[in-house]
């Protein structure tokens, strides 16, 4: 009774002081609403149309795989095909440069399963389109090993793809969840700066010169920051649908698991940088530098194909990319809840928030004992 | 009874020797002062008394309890007003006390502590917008918000304007009233004379000297400083002077025109022979005054320093 009380002051008194501080309005609600009508405005060309791209196809061998794969590609609506056979890749390489195509699909050189490559041309690495191709794409291939697993009958796998590949898939749908991802994981990011506050003010020592249980003040200021995550995906989820026609097709399931286990990864990176901040200038620092390296090493905007390849295994274990990954399953993929891709994704993410956590909860321990 | 009782206190951060060999105990109902300038180790020994601090040597006893045994007991038992006095900026006085009051299994009402520290006015007002004199009071009031049996106040009047200051005190007396021990820090000497039962002069790390009020001046040589001015001129002045003299009381005379300054070890014999002087010869003398002594001489007296606010 008294705990449960005590949790609801906890709460409510956070809940006050961070709606009542401007500054959280702005970089948390306005700014990303400016940021993803600019972006929408630049790379969406913000209509509705039904968004093409222009693609070819490289079969470098025939054989059952490759065959089936092609089959299930060419039905994707969004993909307008150059030609209706496959073609060498000098051909395709030439379309590419000279910018007859968006994009090239290279199969596999033989049937023990290799990598499937898309090119792009560099000058248009970047945009809204290539985004989106790479998008259906690895959707695409992630259904079809799916399937090759045995997991499910092969036949659902073109149901699944034409979800997967909606006609009316636009830019704004990648821009718009992009966007999300980078706002709520922003929001974990620079929110925790209260902690530095916390100790800065002495707000930190007089609280534990009381029986009050710090456990406690930390699950009241997690269902804050829930509360404000949850209204920046409803802002902008509706600026992006009535503002520029994005589609959503929402699986809750998903988009509740990604949304929850993503709040508190990018939250605990925030708290283990509020461990060792001395200052709100270098736990700022700290967040902003993050943020803007997640955005570009992450590629939920822009191509990571571009990147010195000692760079890209950097990609692939940044929370953020799992984390924009997980709310794409979610909001508009509509793919299932099942899909092991997700489910390692949310690991990965779920991981970097538990090393966080622990390791920022080591220092402030240590910290206490030092300070006392 | 003893509420607090501190034997060789010691802390070190580095080098620095904050607190070296502290020892004193305070009985229930007291107010306890501990005065020192800049430095001394005020905020240090409270913070090793209530619990933030771990002291690298020495015991704490709170009503017979020890933190390492007894912490979450003690917390509920004593109160705490921080030198920084730290509040949530973005709740308003009231919300502030109503959170803290939810920390404690015990507590006072709300409007009642918002009616101790002369608050109700101003209930509704975000602490941002408080004055710093009305920020003190809040976090005062949320040293009391628990009921504590101890409450801490470290320099609660630093920096504030008199009136502001006065009306701390008078939060401290009405607390006094009420039963609780005040343990409190101060740099006003002036503050110490006024409200404490008794003083703990500290410098450097060690108790300089500890009694009441009274007691520490009585312990200064008796020597008083008089002054007196003449109406008549400096010439009425130099006569008393010569003629006073020979007085074995006096130890030293100075005269500017028509004022004169005396030091005398027994002011009363002084000044009775001085006025029957005056009287004989028809002199009127303006004003006479003897200087209090205070505790700032007693600092003086005890460290050869000058006392600097
Ligand atoms: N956290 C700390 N680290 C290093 N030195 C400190 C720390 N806290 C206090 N000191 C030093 O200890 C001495 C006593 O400080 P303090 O207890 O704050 O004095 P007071 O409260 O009487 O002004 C000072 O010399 C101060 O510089
Ligand atoms: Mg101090």
């Amino acid at each position: 009774m008294k705990i449960g009380n005590q949790l609801m002051k906890l709460f409510l008194a956070q809940l006050k002081t961070m709606f009542r501080e401007k500054q959280v309005w702005f970089w948390n609600l306005f700014f990303p609403v400016i940021l993803m009508v600019i972006f929408m405005v630049i790379f969406g060309g913000g209509d509705s149309s039904d968004f093409k791209a222009k693609v070819a196809l490289v079969k470098p061998q025939s054989n059952a795989a490759a065959d089936s794969f092609e089959a299930g590609l060419r039905k994707v609506p969004v993909f307008e095909w150059k030609t209706e056979q496959a073609v060498s890749s000098e051909q395709a390489d030439t379309w590419i440069k000279d910018k007859d195509v968006d994009a090239v699909i290279i199969l596999p050189e033989s049937e023990e399963a290799g990598d499937i490559q898309l090119i792009v041309n560099t000058e248009n690495e970047n945009n809204a389109t290539s985004q989106a191709v790479r998008g259906i794409l690895q959707q695409y291939v992630q259904q079809a090993s799916f399937a090759a697993a045995g997991v499910e009958p092969a036949f659902q796998l073109q149901s699944s793809v034409v979800s997967g590949g909606d006609e009316d898939l636009s830019s704004a749908d990648f821009l718009l969840t992009g966007m999300i991802a980078l706002s709520v994981a922003q929001a974990g990011l620079f929110g925790m700066v209260d902690m530095v506050e916390l100790r800065r003010t002495g707000l930190l020592k007089r609280l534990r010169l009381t029986p009050m249980r710090m456990g406690l003040y930390g699950v009241g200021g997690m269902m804050v920051r829930f509360i404000l995550s949850f209204v920046q995906i409803v802002l902008l989820s509706l600026i992006g649908v009535f503002g520029f026609g994005a589609n959503l097709h929402m699986d809750l399931p998903t988009l509740i698991v990604a949304f929850f286990v993503g709040v508190l990864a990018f939250n605990a990176l925030g708290y283990l940088f509020s461990s060792f901040s001395k200052s709100i200038e270098s736990y700022m620092g700290l967040a902003n530098i993050t943020s803007f390296l997640m955005m570009f090493l992450s590629g939920i905007f822009f191509a990571t194909s571009g990147l010195p390849d000692w760079l890209k295994p950097v990609t692939q274990v940044i929370p953020l990319t799992y984390f924009v990954e997980g709310m794409r399953d979610g909001m508009v993929y509509g793919s299932g809840f099942l899909t092991s891709t997700f489910w390692s994704g949310m690991g990965i993410l779920a991981l970097w928030g538990a090393g966080a956590f622990a390791l920022g909860a080591f220092i402030y321990r240590k910290g206490k004992v030092e300070a006392r | 009874m003893s509420v607090l009782t501190v034997t060789n206190l010691r802390k070190s951060y580095g080098t620095v020797k904050a607190v070296e060999d502290i020892n004193f105990t305070v009985e229930a109902g007291e107010v306890f002062t501990i005065i020192g300038p800049n430095g001394a180790g005020k905020t240090t020994t409270l913070e090793m008394i209530e619990g933030l601090q771990e002291p690298d040597a020495g015991a704490i006893s709170i009503n017979g309890l020890t933190w390492k045994k007894d912490e979450s007991e003690i917390k509920t038992l004593i109160g705490v007003q921080p030198q920084s006095g730290a509040l949530f900026e973005l709740l308003t006085a009231e919300e502030n006390l109503d959170l803290f009051a939810s920390f404690y299994p015990r507590s006072r009402k709300t409007s009642e502590v918002l009616e101790m520290i002369n608050l109700t006015e101003h209930r509704g007002k975000r602490v941002k917008s408080l004055s710093g004199g009305q920020r003190q009071r809040l976090a005062i009031g949320l040293a009391m918000i628990n009921d504590p049996r101890v409450i801490f106040l470290d320099e609660p009047t630093t920096g504030l304007d008199p009136q502001a200051r006065r009306n701390i005190w008078d939060i401290i007396m009405k607390l006094k009233a009420l039963g609780t021990t005040i343990i409190l820090t101060t740099h006003y000497m002036e503050e110490a004379e006024k409200l404490s039962d008794r003083v703990c002069i500290v410098d450097q790390g060690h108790i300089i000297s500890l009694d009441t009020p009274a007691a520490l001046i009585s312990r200064l040589t008796q020597e008083r400083e008089m002054r007196l001015s003449f109406h008549d001129g400096e010439e009425a002045a130099s006569q008393t002077e010569k003629a006073i003299q020979s007085q074995p009381d006096i130890v030293r005379m100075e005269r500017d025109g028509a004022n004169l300054t005396l030091w005398s070890v027994k002011p009363e014999q002084s000044l009775y022979d001085l006025l029957g002087f005056t009287k004989e010869q028809g002199y009127r003398v303006e004003h006479v005054s003897i200087r209090e002594m205070s505790l700032e001489d007693v600092f003086i007296a005890f460290t050869g320093k000058e006392w600097r606010d």
